[in-house]
């Protein structure tokens, strides 16, 4: 499964978002996701992928977060 | 005589801290409530370095006892503030508005203790991952900048995933309530409402008199439509703020724009018509202009009756 299946399904799974819905460019406003939930979805992605993530302004898209994990795997 | 990790933690004989209140919590407030044996806190708001470091020397210059900053991370003049706490090796960094994680090196090679404001389970866990020595656990009863959740679910969910000691927030202004928050899982209580009636409070006479006079019902939330809700008393201007919050033929910089300075005129001028009046839920049980030290030994007076009396309901 590529980092960004694996991004969408954690999204989909904690945020009950639609799969179909997200892209690489969605920002976390685009769907509709606060600063506390985002800080819980980075969380949940560390758990996931058994990684810690810096958390950045920069990373304001799906596909931000994508390059941080490759990154930081 | 009570005790917790948290008077240890933070060298402090009660376990309380004075909310971090912007345009109100000075250096006067913070050294009242840190000689009266609590956690005085001065807030950093929005105010530029040479500002926090004058309130950091004269904080020092009235009082033994260790004391805070609150840091505002919204703020522009965080990265500058943030540099200064850690040069004055102030004891306690509190945070607010945000993750502080940026920081919290900085301030912890600094030999600071840091305690940011949470509103999240996760992000009371990345703030502990990080190195804060403890957590507070703000309600949405609070006043100024709020979360959704309410202090009575935040405190033992947070409680629940951290291992530092937690110091509730939120609608906390008298024993029953402190004893309330150490039966949540709390270590230590932070107040807002409460002290900034004080009188060593210098905020505007205005400002109190309308903490004084505030009824239960008498705070509303605005902001949301901006993504940064706030608790005010309700007055003229923050009924109209939110009358215009659901007004599509106002754009959201005219509705930013209509805040600022809201604070200030309220704090400073005592503008009771155009001023944005902070305040927490718990006004309404606040009657009374007193001492910071007065306000301290009562609350914690009533909460050791309280506790000693157990619970009456147990038979």
């Amino acid at each position: 499964m590529s980092t960004l299946d694996k991004v969408v399904e954690i999204l989909v799974e904690a945020k009950d978002l639609e799969a179909d819905k997200i892209t690489e460019a969605s920002t976390w406003d685009d769907l509709g996701l606060d600063s506390l939930d985002t800080v819980e979805l980075v969380m949940n992605m560390e758990d996931a992928f058994g990684i810690s993530l810096e958390m950045t302004e920069d990373m304001k898209t799906v596909g931000d977060v994508v390059k941080a994990i490759d990154a930081a795997k | 005589m009570i005790k917790t990790p948290v008077c240890d933690l933070l060298d402090i004989r009660y376990p309380v801290l004075q909310g971090g209140m912007a345009w109100i919590a000075d250096a006067e407030l913070a050294a009242a409530v840190s000689n009266a044996g609590g956690l005085g806190i001065i807030s950093a708001m929005n105010a530029g370095g040479d500002w926090v470091r004058e309130q950091i020397r004269k904080a020092k210059s009235l009082t033994e006892k260790p004391f805070g900053v609150n840091i505002m991370l919204a703020s522009p003049h965080v990265e500058e503030v943030a540099q200064i706490v850690a040069e004055e090796k102030v004891a306690v960094v509190t945070t607010g508005a945000g993750n502080p994680s940026k920081y919290m090196k900085l301030w912890l090679d600094a030999g600071i203790k840091v305690v940011p404001v949470v509103a999240s389970t996760a992000m009371a866990k990345l703030v502990v991952r990080n190195g804060a020595s403890a957590v507070i656990a703000e309600g949405g009863e609070s006043g100024g900048h709020v979360g959704e959740l309410t202090t009575m679910v935040l405190v033992p969910q947070v409680c629940d995933v951290v291992d530092v000691p937690v110091i509730a927030a939120g609608g906390i202004a008298d024993g029953r309530g402190v004893a309330a928050a150490f039966y949540l899982g709390a270590a230590g209580v932070q107040m807002g409402t409460a002290f900034l009636v004080a009188k060593e409070c210098n905020v505007h006479q205005n400002y109190k008199d309308k903490v004084l006079k505030a009824k239960d019902i008498d705070t509303m939330t605005t902001g949301r439509r901006l993504g940064h809700p706030v608790r005010v008393l309700k007055n003229p201007f923050s009924r109209e703020y939110g009358q215009k919050e659901y007004d599509s033929s106002i754009s959201d910089a005219q509705l930013d724009q209509m805040g600022a300075g809201a604070l200030r005129r309220a704090a400073v001028e005592g503008d009771v018509q155009r001023g944005s009046f902070m305040c927490g839920q718990i006004a309404g049980m606040i009657h009374e202009e007193r001492s910071a030290a007065e306000i301290i030994t009562s609350i914690m007076t009533q909460t050791e009756q309280i506790l000693a009396g157990g619970c009456p309901w147990l038979k």
